[in-house]
């Protein structure tokens, strides 16, 4: 058994930071099932602390402020993003606070539940984004005007690579070259295929990075970066 | 305007009261009033200025979530929050370490600033009182752990002790603070 003392000297050391790693475990789990322990630890806290409010303040870089909301608080500059980029976005992101949008994670590519299966006609667009905050890429397609678009909202290929469009799912064996993305980037709908809502609603899109000039095999090569899916957005 | 509303203390409790709530502007002045001081905290533990601005970016994204979990009767609202940052700190170090042995070896001299003494809290004039009762070099090693993270180890490496003697040193000393910080000496 631990003499209080040593359990004291325990606590003191967790928050001074010395203890090695067992000592430091043995620490943790104290802290999760000792009440006594715990108060121990907070009174060493308070103790101490008073060196750390003695500190001369050092300013934070400004762009920090951004970065720290963005990470704490989550998804609100990233909505806002999306939010300003046009009335689709918009319509989007609505979409995606009920929950049909899932995050789309940059390993693997997740169908569509049926469910959420988006309207028989109009645009659909997809928002390809990374683990990162903020979309990459707002791809869309125009059934009426027959096109698919890109444009590139926070999102530029290294020098020498480029960013290539996929589409995947929606009946197809394997992912589907969309071409490069170049500014601007608009080709006609009809390379999707058959564009039919149910299709298209199983369809994700994917940007890959590449050799410059697009992928040499007609598959992707390089890592995928970005995926999303089409949802409705009329 | 009165007193109570110019009372910092009081001002970071109620702010953390909102944030718990999950006022984002609560949590944007929050900000704006306490990282200055907080940055000041992972900047003395990690010597590169990314790692410092990564840690005091965990500890906001702790503060948001633990905000509920502050009870002022317990601890000075700036106290807590310096709590968060300096474990923030520590751990983003320990994890630095152990990805790169020997990243953290030129570390002495990396300079920190002290407010002037005038500006000393009243525990921060306790607690300067109780360390000049330890020998210098047991000054020295408290103050090297507190404030920029050093482990037994580096301490021992430092003063030429074995790490066990580092830890005895530790120990007696860290008992000698607690009885004249807790008024017992």
């Amino acid at each position: 058994m631990a003499s209080s003392e040593d359990r004291d000297g325990l606590a003191a050391e967790y928050v001074l930071g010395t203890l090695d790693e067992a000592e430091r475990r043995d620490a943790e789990h104290l802290l999760q099932t000792d009440a006594s322990f715990r108060d121990g630890v907070e009174a060493w806290e308070k103790r101490l602390s008073p060196l750390a409010l003695a500190l001369e303040p050092v300013a934070v870089p400004e762009q920090l402020r951004e970065r720290v909301m963005r990470a704490a608080v989550g998804d609100q500059p990233r909505a806002a993003t999306v939010i300003d980029f046009s009335a689709r976005a918009r319509r989007w992101r609505s979409v995606a606070v009920a929950g049909w949008a899932v995050a789309a994670a940059a390993t693997g590519f997740v169908l569509l539940n049926p469910a959420a299966l988006p309207p028989t006609q109009g645009r659909f667009v997809a928002v390809l984004e990374a683990e990162g905050p903020g979309p990459a890429f707002i791809a869309s397609v125009d059934i009426a005007r027959g096109t698919i678009s890109v444009r590139a909202v926070s999102a530029r290929a290294p020098e020498g690579k480029s960013h290539e469009l996929w589409a995947l799912g929606g009946g197809r064996d394997k992912p589907q070259s969309l071409g490069v993305i170049a500014a601007d980037f608009r080709i006609p709908a009809a390379r999707l295929g058959k564009i039919d809502s149910a299709a298209l609603g199983d369809t994700v899109f994917a940007v890959s990075l590449e050799p410059e000039g697009g992928s040499p095999t007609g598959q992707p090569t390089g890592p995928v970066l970005f995926t999303g899916k089409l949802v409705a957005t009329e | 305007m009165n007193a109570i509303a110019h009372d910092p203390d009081l001002e970071l409790s109620d702010l953390l009261m909102q944030i718990a709530g999950g006022d984002r502007r609560a949590f944007g002045r929050l900000y704006d009033l306490t990282s200055n001081r907080l940055f000041a905290v992972t900047r003395c533990m990690l010597r590169r200025p990314e790692m410092a601005e990564e840690a005091l970016q965990e500890t906001f994204v702790r503060i948001w979530q633990k905000a509920s979990a502050y009870d002022p009767g317990q601890a000075k609202p700036m106290g807590w929050l310096a709590t968060i940052a300096r474990n923030q700190a520590i751990d983003l170090r320990r994890r630095a370490a152990e990805r790169e042995t020997d990243s953290l070896e030129d570390d002495e001299g990396h300079a920190y600033g002290v407010v002037p003494e005038a500006h000393f809290s009243f525990e921060m004039k306790r607690l300067r009182d109780c360390l000049a009762l330890l020998p210098e070099d047991r000054q020295d090693m408290v103050l090297l752990a507190y404030y920029q993270g050093w482990s037994r180890d580096e301490l021992a490496a430092r003063f030429s002790r074995p790490v066990t003697t580092i830890k005895t040193l530790l120990r007696r000393s860290l008992a000698i603070l607690r009885e004249c910080i807790d008024g017992k000496l």
